[in-house]
């Protein structure tokens, strides 16, 4: 609960899935990284540099900026396609919804693990909607551009309200707030899970899994 | 060529260049995350514990606590065991000899060790025991699952105290000396530095309440709106509320944590309950689930019941030994705690104005003797005590006597049997006022149904005041019986409600930002869910169905302000108190000329006539009613309460509070009440209240000693000032029903009891005294009038079907409202009226039969 939460909705055609979908992960991650950290001996740091790039679409119209880090793209392109044969697996016009979700953690003593805590998730539903002809075809590249160009600027306009980001860590704690993993960019700690629609609801693991915490709770 | 001579010219090269390198980069200062406690993942469960470990007095007194749990765990069963198979009764009861082959000559003594089995017959008799073994490994699971709980929560709750002690630099020493309102501030103040809500730069009052109270106030909200099955109608019995632990905490496994439960955690539904589309299969889903639970509850009974009898055997057995009297003394029975609490009201403050409230209570209920049952105590008292006094006199001379078989026994037997007989025969010097002390008790427990006023006296008050404050002895007894009950209770009560209580859900569930899912009614909103009848009119848009009953709403609204000075309410809700203080106002201006009859006597009145007084101000207020008032202006609150001080009171009063009183306003109105000396003897309490909520605003600026006290003095103030609040709304409530007819209900029935029992209820409206306005339906099928719709209309789950045909459930849901979902609104509004126009093609058989059977039966 104690995180906030975005959602986005987007309908689009099933071949222009994956290209909306990066589009969108992409310029949240652009914003919700940095550039490498490079700790010195009194305890400060600074910033190592961040590279972007513009990317066109093949099939909307629409270009998009995101972080030059082919290892990111590497990632985030792995769950996209994950999620997007998902869809197409799930039948013709499927819904789903993917989230990418930014979380710290926090280190707990011994008998616990360490926890993962949200602080920010973005669930974006994804409608997939099936076009008769060319035509149709045409316009909705078009559509479907406009669309994600609001949706950039919706998404721009959250970020650069003044609400909890977590402080900056200092050495010892950089990988409970950032993924540090990446060799070029820095970005928050994330997560991306996807759901299709007809699986919506508890998975069976959560479930046992609260049943657990509930059972032990006092 | 002409020489430029401008003044632009190159620069000494004063630095030198660096190479590139990590000099000239921005170099930044990390802050860390110094404190553990920024951005906590469950407040809720966080704010619980704060919540109990204060509660409970810190952390060892806790570990202390749930420690001695557990051994008495491992006790009570061990001792069972023990007492079953080890020990040798014959020897006990001396109907064999011990067999000491070296004691021949000499008399023999028995001791105790002789009459326990050897150890290894005793293990044999328990191995061979299969049932004994059962229970056992039951016991030993349960055991272990207890354990595991203890560890987790010792570990949970390290946690919590380091929080007290490093955030909150609270010590743990120091930890019963605070308030909860104290720790409360502390908290919303930490806030602004750790940021342990990312929602909110600010925590308010109402947002740590929320989240402690989440689920109890959905349960009182349900119990207000007689929601869930815990009032029957027997037949020899007559209204009987069966509302135990084990049923509680089946409804509280089955809507809020158990498996496949409408929450998906603590803090919000799941979303397809709170979309109107579907209820009638999730209404079927939650009942097929209360049918599985039921059944398991069904499974489990015998063991529960052991566990229940054995421990009750332990626990109260000597207590009864020890004073016979206890099991005639009463409690607040569970129902009535879930019917008398606010909403966001914490235990301890409910524990608090009960407690004050039942000295009160018990000599009213003291008050019904039964003549014939006096007569008939005092005659088996007289025989008993005889044959005691001549036993007791025997023993005295010769001590012997004890040794005579049954002899102890019969002593104890008679003295239980006088004890119980005596408790029967009113005490002659006493004096009974059942309407007075009726009033003392609704300035404590603040709520009451309209027809108890004036009906006092009356035995049918006394029975519904019982269901609230009932017999400890019954209380067990229920407590015993419930594992039985219960799963009849949930498969055939509780599953026909499944469609209401989906509704309620989806109805009366807001999403609050930084809160999650809460109760709607806990928002405390007049406008949403005001009563018309308690002030709220004109300023409520409630339809009947989202109104609180017993204005519930404004009480809590009211108790919430006063208990939390601080909290700023919405608009609506500051209007409401204001309007309502100054109606105080008003009406005390009059009072001061010399209208004593006025409301605002009268609840003076009812606090002064408790003959025990029970606080500060109750001392304070016994000082005679009469003359004038003094007022003193104050900014912010215009308005005072008429409860006369006597001076010499008021002085000690002050005498304690003026050192620690940081606001100016206490110290000037204090210091010349003081100057006034005895020639003006009086004060006005809501002055004093008033400034007191100065005080306890201001004193966070004081040193922390100052600042402790001074809350410990003002939250008793708090307390009365609610009291006399209560009364008063209570007292314009009983002259606005005077003058409209309204529709207050003591306790709404539900569908069935309604539709079954119609004709013994229109029986009982001869014989009972209920309210002018007291509406069910046996008065509703004969008069049909004009009141008929309005109340069919409000109580929109007990029309009886027989009485108007008008009852289809299509009517009565098309005037629910939809709660806070207004994504919903549209598709749940049309959903709603759906099955008026015939809905029945729409919707697949099964579904619809247990839609019909909800509505009908």
């Amino acid at each position: 609960m104690n995180c906030r939460s975005q959602v986005l909705e987007v309908s689009v055609e099933g071949r222009q899935v994956d290209e909306a979908m990066l589009a969108l992960l992409h310029t949240i991650l652009l914003h919700r990284s940095t550039g490498k950290f490079h700790y010195k001996k009194e305890g400060t740091y600074s910033i190592g540099t961040v590279g972007i790039q513009d990317i066109d679409c093949d099939f909307i119209d629409f270009t998009f900026v995101r972080l030059s880090s082919d290892e990111l793209d590497r990632a985030i392109r792995k769950a996209v396609g994950e999620f997007k044969d998902a869809l197409r697996s799930s039948g013709n016009d499927g819904a789903g919804q993917i989230s990418l979700e930014f979380y710290q953690k926090k280190k707990s003593r011994w008998p616990f693990s360490d926890e993962c805590i949200p602080w920010e998730v973005w669930s974006i539903k994804v409608n997939v909607v099936n076009l008769a002809n060319e035509q149709e075809r045409q316009i909705c590249r078009e559509k479907v551009g406009e669309k994600l160009g609001e949706k950039v600027i919706n998404i721009v306009e959250v970020i650069n309200r003044h609400e909890y980001l977590p402080k900056m860590p200092t050495q010892s704690e950089v990988d409970n707030v950032f993924d540090t993993s990446l060799k070029d960019v820095q970005p928050y700690l994330y997560k991306i899970s996807f759901q299709i629609t007809d699986s919506l609801g508890t998975s069976v693991s959560t479930t046992m899994r609260r049943l657990i915490k509930d059972t032990l709770a006092l | 060529m002409a020489h430029f001579d401008t003044e632009y010219q190159r620069l000494e090269v004063s630095y030198n260049d660096s190479p590139p390198g990590e000099e000239d980069m921005l170099v930044h200062v990390p802050e860390g995350s110094k404190s553990l406690w920024h951005h906590i993942e469950n407040l809720d469960l966080f704010f619980q514990r704060v919540y109990n470990l204060h509660q409970k007095n810190g952390f060892t007194c806790m570990l202390l606590g749930e420690i001695f749990e557990l051994v008495q765990l491992v006790f009570v069963v061990a001792f069972t065991v023990f007492l079953a198979n080890c020990v040798d009764y014959d020897i006990l009861f001396a109907n064999k000899m011990v067999n000491h082959t070296h004691h021949l000559h000499e008399s023999i003594k028995v001791t105790l060790p002789d009459a326990f089995l050897p150890a290894n017959v005793c293990s044999a008799r328990i191995r061979n025991n299969v049932v004994v073994i059962f229970i056992m490994v039951i016991a030993g699971v349960f055991w272990l699952h207890r354990l595991i709980k203890f560890i987790y929560n010792i570990c949970c709750y390290w946690e919590i105290r380091s929080f007290y002690i490093n955030a909150l630099k609270i010590s743990m020493a120091d930890l019963p000396y605070f308030t909860w309102q104290e720790v409360q501030a502390r908290i919303i103040e930490i806030q602004k530095e750790h940021q342990m809500c990312i929602h909110k730069k600010e925590l308010t009052e109402l947002d740590i309440y929320h989240r402690i109270l989440r689920f109890k106030n959905y349960m009182v909200a349900m119990v207000n709106k007689s929601l869930l099955p815990i009032r029957y109608r027997l037949p020899m019995l007559g209204d009987v509320i069966f509302y135990t632990r084990g049923l509680k905490y089946n409804f509280e496994l089955i809507f809020f944590w158990g498996p496949g439960s409408l929450f998906e955690n603590e803090w919000s539904l799941k979303p397809e309950y709170k979309r109107g589309g579907n209820r009638l299969e999730l209404a079927d889903k939650l009942s097929a689930r209360i049918l599985w639970i039921g059944i398991a509850n069904f499974l489990l009974c015998p063991i529960i019941l052991i566990w229940q009898i054995l421990y009750a055997f332990f626990s109260y057995t000597e207590v009864i030994k020890r004073e016979p009297g206890s099991l005639g003394a009463r409690c607040w029975s569970l129902y009535g705690r879930c019917y008398l609490r606010h909403f966001n009201e914490l235990d301890h403050e409910l524990m608090s104005r009960l407690s004050k409230g039942y000295k009160a209570s018990s000599k009213y209920m003291n008050c019904f003797m039964s003549p014939l049952l006096t007569v008939v105590a005092k005659n088996v008292a007289f025989f008993a005590g005889s044959i005691l006094a001549v036993l007791i006199s025997l023993t005295i001379y010769d001590e012997d006597v004890l040794a005579v078989e049954h002899v102890l026994t019969t002593i104890t037997l008679l003295g239980v049997c006088i004890t119980i007989c005596r408790s029967f025969i009113p005490d002659k010097h006493m004096v009974f006022c059942p309407e007075q002390l009726l009033k003392v008790i609704l300035a404590h427990i603040h709520y009451m149904p309209d027809h108890w006023q004036g009906n006092a006296h009356r035995y049918e008050t006394r029975d519904e005041f019982s269901q609230l404050f009932q017999y400890k002895a019954v209380f067990i007894l229920e407590e015993l019986l419930s594992p039985v009950i219960t799963p009849f209770i949930l498969i055939f009560c509780l599953r026909r409600k499944s469609l209401e209580i989906i509704d309620f859900f989806r109805n009366f569930t807001v999403e609050v930002v930084g809160v999650g899912d809460t109760c709607s009614f806990a928002q405390m909103d007049v406008r949403q869910h005001g009563h018309p009848a308690w002030m709220s009119a004109g300023k409520t848009e409630a339809s009947i169905y989202q109104q609180a009953e017993d204005g519930k709403t404004e009480l809590s609204l009211m108790h919430f302000a006063i208990t939390n000075p601080r909290w700023q309410p919405p608009r609506e809700s500051t209007h409401f108190i204001s309007q309502l203080k100054e109606k105080v106002q008003r009406e005390a201006a009059n009072c001061q000329q010399g209208m004593a009859e006025k409301h605002l006597f009268s609840s003076i009145q009812s606090i002064q006539s408790e003959s025990e007084p029970h606080s500060l101000i109750a001392n304070l207020l016994v000082g005679p009613p009469s003359l004038t008032s003094f007022q003193y202006a104050q900014e912010g609150h215009g308005a005072h309460h008429s409860s006369h001080i006597g001076s010499s009171d008021v002085a000690s009063a002050l005498r304690s509070l003026s050192p620690l009183s940081t606001s100016q306003h206490l110290r000037g109105s204090f210091s010349s009440t003081l100057a006034k000396g005895e020639g003006t003897p009086l004060i006005t309490a809501r002055g004093l209240a008033g400034s007191t909520t100065d005080t306890r605003t201001a004193s966070s600026g004081s040193s922390a000693w100052e600042g402790q006290l001074t809350s410990m003095v003002l939250s008793e103030y708090a307390s009365n000032e609610m009291s006399i609040h209560a009364v008063y709304m209570h007292e314009l409530h009983k002259q606005q029903v005077r003058t409209e007819p309204a529709r207050h209900v003591w306790h709404r029935q539900d569908s069935d009891d309604s539709s079954e029992s119609a004709p013994e209820d229109s029986e009982a409206n001869r014989t009972l005294p209920r309210s002018a306005t007291f509406p069910f339906p046996g008065a509703l099928s004969r008069q049909e009038g004009s009141t008929a719709p309005m109340v069919g209309q409000r109580r929109y789950g007990c029309t009886p079907d027989g009485a108007s045909g008008t009852s289809r459930p299509g009517s009565r849901m098309s005037r629910l409202p939809m709660g806070g979902w207004t994504e919903d609104v549209q598709a749940g509004r049309h959903h709603d009226t759906v099955p008026e126009e015939g809905s029945d093609d729409e919707q697949p058989p099964q579904i619809h039969k247990v839609y019909k059977s909800v509505g009908y039966i």
